[in-house]
């Protein structure tokens, strides 16, 4: 069969006798890092980088200055209302977590299950997942009404003798999020000392030099530091492995703990998990798709890459799906008059079109993977991806906003309308995001020069076997 | 204190004490004491250092006494007046006037500022309650809106001016009236029940004979006065013993809510509403659209107002059939029915039994109700009769009308209006304000500068009632003294000192004059029976006797009892506003803010109309209808409420204020007006029912500001709200109830629930609440209590509109039954303190914990506002700071309402969670105070600030590890059930379960099996 075929240009074939090579285009050692390296070289930015970024960092600013704005006016410039006093700010900040799933799961679980095409896509994936845990972590910092007091939620001792409350959710979400950050953040700057030390001996300008240099901390290669490096980088995988399930089933306990008919379901935490590792990998593939045409790393990130990643997309599309699904059956088979409303008013009542877009855009658009013409089509998985990205930022809002907005008394009732500053924050957001990215993009390595070129054809042969 | 010092060039007489004002001899004895004579002199054999001691004292006394101030001042408590501990609040009783009756109050003043109006416990018109409108007396008084001063129009428009100036003029104004008797001189008063202020009435009309006096206020009892005066050949006041009567029928009346012994009533009507404690009482109700009686009624026939007198009639009719032994006329529809088993109802419990009719009726219901209640011997039982005490007086459309011809035909040269709003809310026909153009020389005496006011050429500051001398009579005549808490704030005047200046040049003080009254009234009572009087807050036995009437059979000359309005067309209802009233209160925030108890609206009104009427019109919920009468239309929001009977459209009055104030609207000002004036569709030949409305739907979506059902519901909604109502609001009849006395316990059933921690043992106070559904009315006032109690902010209507609304205590609201015909259920709802609060779990920073005595503690120093914890409470009673709600203080001009706010309770910054705390500062008052005193807090000690209110005692509060105590008693009653129980969170408050009365020929509610009823969730 002709799909099973692998070509020298094309690497999507699933030949039984053959492995599917990672790069293309006659791939060199020196050529790998030519072409990583070309894109942070390169000198002064192209026009169009710099109208994205002119665009992102203007929604940047206005970010900012909405954040400002909130925190000398008050939290009433949003639209929460009595009812829902949970909103958009906690909806961003769950997308934006979810969204950091990718990384880590590429990063460490891909890792220690020996996914070797994982290496041309982990250091992007890990730079998006600490952007969005950044987009993330500011939501719940400048949601709380005193933001200026927002450090009580850490414990630390102090002279009124409090502890915070070690039974709220929130306060295990604190934990939960910033140790994610951490550990994200550690992985990522450790897989990329290697590639710095790089960019340092390569770099022309003294500025270069001495900024990669510091940031290298003295890499220069010897057998002894590859040795340490990989010890590290396998006992971090580690330690980040059980933060991908931890960090999004915490998320979940904020509103599994709670009372709130529709959030109080036990299936949440995998159910959230999934939900996050589906948006990751649709975010990754909406910024690889673009980026790998851009900056020309074709070759590196293939096709096999982009189809791999939409497979975990179905993947986790049909748990998602299979969540909603069950979630819908259990709150029947509860026999619970509020848990019963919650969901039957989640589908059909006034917030029932977000609930049909969530699974238009989540269960039913991801089916397309099912063709390999799909999975393979960039322009495709492009589209498909980013409705994802939409359908779980969807989720969310139907599960808070929509939960909060009829609980128990219908007497309490409400109505949730977002307000502009809502919308502002929203798009703000991922104007920070694309910023943080561009900058990324620019100015440090996106692929892993280093975890590329042991996976390179040229050290294992093609027709070598595994 | 530095705030309230006045200027100086106001007029007022300050005084120190009430003895020194009154310059008693208890004072003089004080002074002598203080200073005794002969002081200054050294006494013999004394030591140089006596000596010394003595004559440095006696010349610093010199020296002092040589010093002397223009006048004294109110100042800070430098010199702590005798008895007085600061920070320890002090109450005194006094009393207002609300549209002619008085209403006797128990004011709590701290540190000489007057914070928080109670009901007086002793007189029997209050037994303690107040509605709402006292309750947020005190936020009018700090209003500073009122600081007006006395102002004076000119070309340029108003200046300010001195009361000399005012007096000057008005003096000269009547000097001149003099020379002709008092010709051209023309006084329009509102009502009032003041003693004094009719003495001084007098005294002017024998000075001054030819002077005219009128009194009009937009709605009044006139109707009812008529009917009396058909029915027994003079004038009445029906006083009625709802606590006597088994069946009660009110045609188009509101004896619980709108009516001037309403707390009264609503005590005596709610006393038989217990199924435990003796029969209940059974109430019918006949109205359009839904008063406070209407939702409390078992039997609720909507009915056009027009059509009531129909329906009176037939009911008489009925009535006279079964007395005389024979079986009334039948007729198949649902009111014969009605009338026929209320009819057979009353002649059962004859002598047992009580018609009432409301003021909106025309003088022949009242009078064929009277004979009704004659025949039944209901009267003297149920309902007795005093003497009115202006027998005589023309009606106040009728005043209002000459008053205005006079003007217009130039006779009025002076006209002084004391009190009231007419170029407001006069009818519109009478067209007030264009005849009130052609008066030279008018003065009007009103607490703000009001549309009536800036018409005038003077507006005169009139002083609140917290700041002056005064009387009252209440409904029953007792007889009750104003006495004033603080000197008045923005130097006003009341309308006895006013009238008392215009009788004499340098007229007694306001308390000189209450006090001459007072001996007239108390038959020359001692000064020990003053002071009583003002301590107590009433002279007791001063009401008037019952009166001997017998209702005259009907006679040629009575109107017929005929349909006012036809079965086509529409009519329109005018009523007075639960929040604003007449109009007068409409720059009152917390009364704006107050939820309407049917609609909810808030900060605003709407023309109400009923699901059938609206269909026929076409009109919908807050779309725009044009009402349209004789010439004169506007545009209002329409509210699709069930049950306003069909045809009928009710709107209320008092909105659309142009020159309220900051609050309320004002042209000047710049601020847009709350509402719409539908005192413009209102004319004198219709100031009840008008007939002849042209109702047409306008263009265009008008948002109200509601706050439950803030939009719309959907069916989906609608379905799920339906399916809980029965559990939340748990009900029957006492029929099913005397069957299944258990009968909440199956309302829901729940497995057996256990607790995740161990639960906390309680050794000391356990508070806990009860609410009784069966005795609530919505009436509203512990809302305005609450608020007034725990500093709670208003946030207006932009944000009501959002739900942000920070009431501690609400009060849901649902329908049951048709859309045309439902009842209504009624559910004040407050933090619960579960005892397993879900609430305390999920707070990061525990800034919401448990107290030792089980309340659900807020500390509003540790919150920083996550709002986690509203998230969990599944009773939605946490409200959020999403702003800082207080901002406005930093206002100069706001600088006398901080004045206004209980110190005992925090005043919450923005980004904090705060909720109703059962009143925590009151105890721990009482606990200091016991302990103190070595003793423990006795039961009803502490009243909680909703309970303190309730005119129908629906809320207990105490001790619940007090076997004894009430609240205790009430939670093992068979009644009693937690709210959401099946959560397992403990609450402290329960309610007792709505019980009824219907009729079995009625119905009445369909009885449900345990079954139908239990929703055996898990």
């Amino acid at each position: 069969m002709s799909d099973l075929a692998i070509r020298a240009d094309d690497n999507t074939g699933n030949d039984p006798l053959r492995r599917a090579p990672l790069a293309l285009g006659g791939q060199t050692y020196a050529s790998v890092t030519e072409t990583v390296c070309a894109v942070a070289e390169r000198e002064g930015t192209t026009r169009a980088w710099r109208i994205a970024f002119a665009v992102s960092a203007t929604l940047t600013l206005a970010f900012f200055a909405s954040i400002g704005y909130l925190i000398v006016t008050g939290v009433g410039v949003w639209g929460n209302t009595n009812p829902v006093y949970w909103a958009f700010p906690i909806v961003n900040f769950v997308f934006w977590i979810g969204i950091g799933h990718a990384g880590t799961l590429i990063s460490a679980i891909l890792f220690l299950f020996r996914q070797k095409w994982r290496t041309s896509i982990n250091r992007f994936a890990e730079a998006m997942t600490i952007f969005a845990v950044m987009c993330a972590g500011i939501f719940p910092g400048i949601h709380v009404g005193r933001v200026w007091l927002a450090y009580w939620l850490a414990p630390y001792p102090n002279q009124m003798l409090l502890w915070p409350n070690f039974r709220s959710p929130l306060l295990w979400d604190v934990f939960a999020v910033s140790t994610y950050a951490t550990v994200s953040a550690m992985f990522w700057y450790l897989g990329m000392v290697p590639d710095l030390a790089t960019l340092r001996d390569r770099a022309k300008t003294p500025i270069r030099r001495t900024l990669y240099g510091l940031f290298a901390l003295g890499w220069h290669g010897s057998a002894r530091q590859w040795h340490r490096y990989e010890r590290a980088y396998l006992l971090l995988a580690a330690l980040a492995a059980p933060l991908v399930l931890s960090v999004h089933s915490v998320v979940s306990f904020d509103f599994a703990v709670s009372q709130v008919p529709g959030w109080h379901t036990t299936i949440f935490p995998p159910y959230f998990v999934a939900g996050a590792i589906f948006s990751g990998f649709a975010m990754v593939v909406t910024l690889m798709v673009p980026a790998r045409a851009f900056f020309g790393l074709k070759n590196l990130v293939t096709v096999r890459h982009l189809e791999n990643m939409n497979k975990i997309i179905l993947l986790t599309s049909l748990i998602v799906g299979y969540a909603y699904g069950t979630e819908l059956f259990i709150s029947w088979y509860s026999g619970s008059t509020y848990e019963r409303f919650a969901f039957f008013n989640r589908a059909f009542g006034p917030l029932g079109w977000g609930y049909g877009l969530m699974v238009l855009c989540n269960v039913l658009v991801p089916q397309l993977f099912w063709f390999k013409k799909c999975r393979t089509t960039p322009w495709i998985m492009l589209v498909v991806a980013v409705l994802v990205n939409v359908g779980m930022w969807f989720e969310r809002f139907v599960i808070i906003v929509g939960s909060l907005s009829r609980d128990y008394l219908p007497s309490s009732w409400g109505h949730y309308v977002p307000t502009a500053i809502d919308l502002l924050m929203l798009v703000g957001s991922f104007g920070l995001f694309f910023t943080l990215f561009l900058l990324f993009c620019r100015y440090l390595p996106m692929v892993a020069i280093a975890e590329v070129k042991p996976v390179l054809p040229v050290t294992k042969p093609a027709d070598e076997t595994a | 204190m530095s705030s309230v010092e006045r200027n100086t060039k106001g007029d007022g007489r300050y005084w120190r004490s009430l003895n020194e004002l009154a310059d008693a001899p208890e004072f003089r004895r004080h002074l002598e004491r203080e200073f005794p004579a002969g002081g200054d002199s050294p006494p013999a054999g004394v030591s140089r250092r006596r000596w010394l001691q003595l004559m440095g004292a006696s010349m610093a006394l010199g020296a002092a006494s040589g010093c002397r101030w223009e006048r004294e001042e109110i100042r800070p408590f430098v010199k702590r007046p005798e008895g007085h501990v600061p920070g320890v609040p002090e109450r005194y009783a006094t009393a207002y006037d609300l549209s002619g009756t008085g209403r006797s109050l128990t004011v709590t003043a701290f540190d000489g500022r007057p914070i928080k109006v109670e009901g007086n416990a002793n007189h029997p018109m209050s037994l303690g309650a107040t509605d709402a409108w006292a309750q947020a007396a005190i936020l009018e008084f700090y209003d500073p809106d009122r600081n007006a001063r006395v102002l004076l129009r000119e070309q340029a428009g108003q200046r300010a001016a001195s009361w000399d100036e005012a007096l000057s003029c008005l003096r000269a104004a009547i000097g001149t009236a003099r020379e002709a008797g008092g010709a051209g001189l023309a006084i329009l008063a509102e009502p009032d029940s003041s003693p004094t202020r009719a003495r001084l009435q007098v005294r002017l009309r024998e000075a001054l004979p030819a002077a005219t006096w009128f009194e009009y206020a937009p709605f009044s009892d006139d109707q009812c006065r008529a009917g009396a005066v058909l029915a027994f050949g003079r004038g009445a006041r029906s006083q009625y013993r709802l606590g006597e009567a088994d069946v009660i029928a009110c045609l188009d009346a509101d004896p619980l809510g709108h009516h001037p012994a309403a707390l009264r009533h609503a005590r005596d009507f709610a006393a038989r509403r217990d199924p435990d404690r003796g029969p209940m009482n059974r109430l019918y109700v006949v109205e359009a659209g839904y008063s406070t009686t209407g939702v409390c009624a078992d039997h609720r026939l909507p009915l056009r107002a027009g059509h009531v007198p129909t329906l009176a009639s037939a009911l008489e009719q009925a009535v006279t059939v079964l007395l005389d032994g024979k079986s009334p006329a039948a007729g198949d529809t649902d009111r014969d029915r009605f009338v026929r088993v209320l009819a057979s109802d009353l002649v059962e419990h004859r002598g047992m039994g009580l018609v009432v009719a409301g003021p909106n009726q025309p003088a022949a219901v009242h009078a064929a109700v009277h004979r009704m209640n004659q025949a039944l011997r209901n009267a003297g039982k149920t309902v007795v009769y005093t003497a009115l005490p202006d027998e005589g007086r023309p009606t106040h459309v009728d005043a209002i009308g000459q008053l205005a011809q006079a003007m217009r035909d130039g006779q009025v040269k002076t006209l002084l209006v004391l009190g009231g709003n007419p170029v407001f809310d006069a009818p519109a026909d009478v067209a007030f304000a264009s005849a009130l153009a052609r008066v030279p020389e008018s003065f009007h005496l009103g607490v703000y500068n009001d549309e009536t006011s800036r018409a005038c050429r003077w507006h005169l500051p009139r002083a609140h009632f917290l700041e002056s001398w005064g009387d009252v009579r209440a409904y029953d005549g007792t007889y009750s003294v104003t006495q004033p808490i603080i000197a008045p704030l923005y130097g006003g005047k009341s309308a006895i000192e006013l009238l008392a200046a215009l009788l004499e040049e340098n007229p007694p003080g306001p308390r000189q004059l209450v006090r001459e009254t007072f001996q007239a009234v108390g038959g020359g009572a001692s000064e020990a029976d003053w002071r009583r009087t003002l301590h107590d807050g009433l002279l007791p036995e001063s009401g008037g006797r019952p009166l001997e009437l017998f209702a005259q059979p009907r006679s040629a000359s009575e109107p017929e009892l005929a349909a006012t309005s036809g079965d086509g067309g529409f009519e329109l209802v005018f009523c007075l506003d639960p929040a604003v009233h007449d109009g007068r209160f409409a720059n009152n925030g917390w009364l704006q803010e107050l939820p309407d108890p049917l609609t909810k609206i808030t900060w605003d009104n709407a023309v109400l109309v009923g699901p059938a009427t609206a269909e026929r019109l076409g009109i919908v919920h807050e779309s725009l209808a044009t009402l349209a009468r004789g010439g004169r239309s506007l545009d209002i929001a329409a509210y699709v409420l069930p049950g306003v009977a069909e045809g009928s459209l009710m709107v209320t009055v008092g909105y659309g204020r142009t020159a309220a104030g900051h609050v309320g609207g004002d042209t000047v000002l710049g601020v847009e007006s709350v509402g719409v004036d539908t005192y413009a569709l209102r004319t004198a030949e219709a100031m009840s029912v008008a007939t002849d409305v042209a109702v047409s739907v306008a263009k265009g979506r008008y948002r109200l500001a509601t706050t439950q059902d803030h939009h719309a519901i959907d069916r989906v909604g609608a379905a799920g709200r339906d399916a809980r109502v029965g559990q939340l609001v748990r009900a029957t009849t006492e029929e099913h109830y005397r069957q299944h006395p258990e009968f909440v316990e199956h309302v829901v059933h729940t497995p057996e629930l256990k607790s995740l921690w161990a639960e906390k043992a309680y050794d000391g106070h356990r508070w806990g609440m009860t609410i009784d559904l069966s005795k609530c009315t919505g009436c509203s006032a512990c809302v305005v209590a609450c608020q007034a109690e725990n500093n709670v902010p208003i946030v207006g209507k932009r944000e009501t509109m959002r739900g942000r609304e920070m009431h501690w205590l609400r009060i849901d609201r649902y329908f049951e039954g048709a859309p045309e015909d439902p009842s209504v259920a009624i559910q004040p709802v407050a933090c619960h303190q579960c005892e397993l609060a879900p609430c305390e779990q999920v707070c990061p920073v525990a800034a919401t914990v448990h107290s030792a005595e089980g309340l659900n503690d807020m500390a509003y120093n540790r919150c920083i506002g996550t709002r986690y914890c509203a998230n969990n409470c599944p009773y939605k009673v946490r409200r959020f700071n999403y702003f800082n709600w207080h901002k406005d203080l930093k206002d100069a001009r706001n600088e006398v309402v901080k004045l206004m706010y209980n110190p005992d309770v925090t005043i919450r910054h923005r980004g904090v969670m705060e909720k109703c705390t059962y009143c925590v500062q009151r105890i721990q008052a009482a606990k200091i105070e016991a302990k103190n005193a070595g003793r423990a807090v006795g039961e009803g000690e502490i009243q909680v600030a909703c309970q303190q209110v309730c005119p129908a005692q629906a809320i207990a509060f105490g001790d619940l590890a007090d076997e004894t105590s009430a609240v205790a008693a009430g939670q093992r009653s068979n009644r009693a059930y937690a709210l959401l129980a099946e959560l397992n969170i403990k609450p402290r408050t329960e309610y007792l379960a709505r019980i009824r009365n219907p009729h079995p020929l009625l119905g009445g509610t369909p009885e449900l099996s345990d079954d139908e009823r239990s929703g055996h969730t898990g």
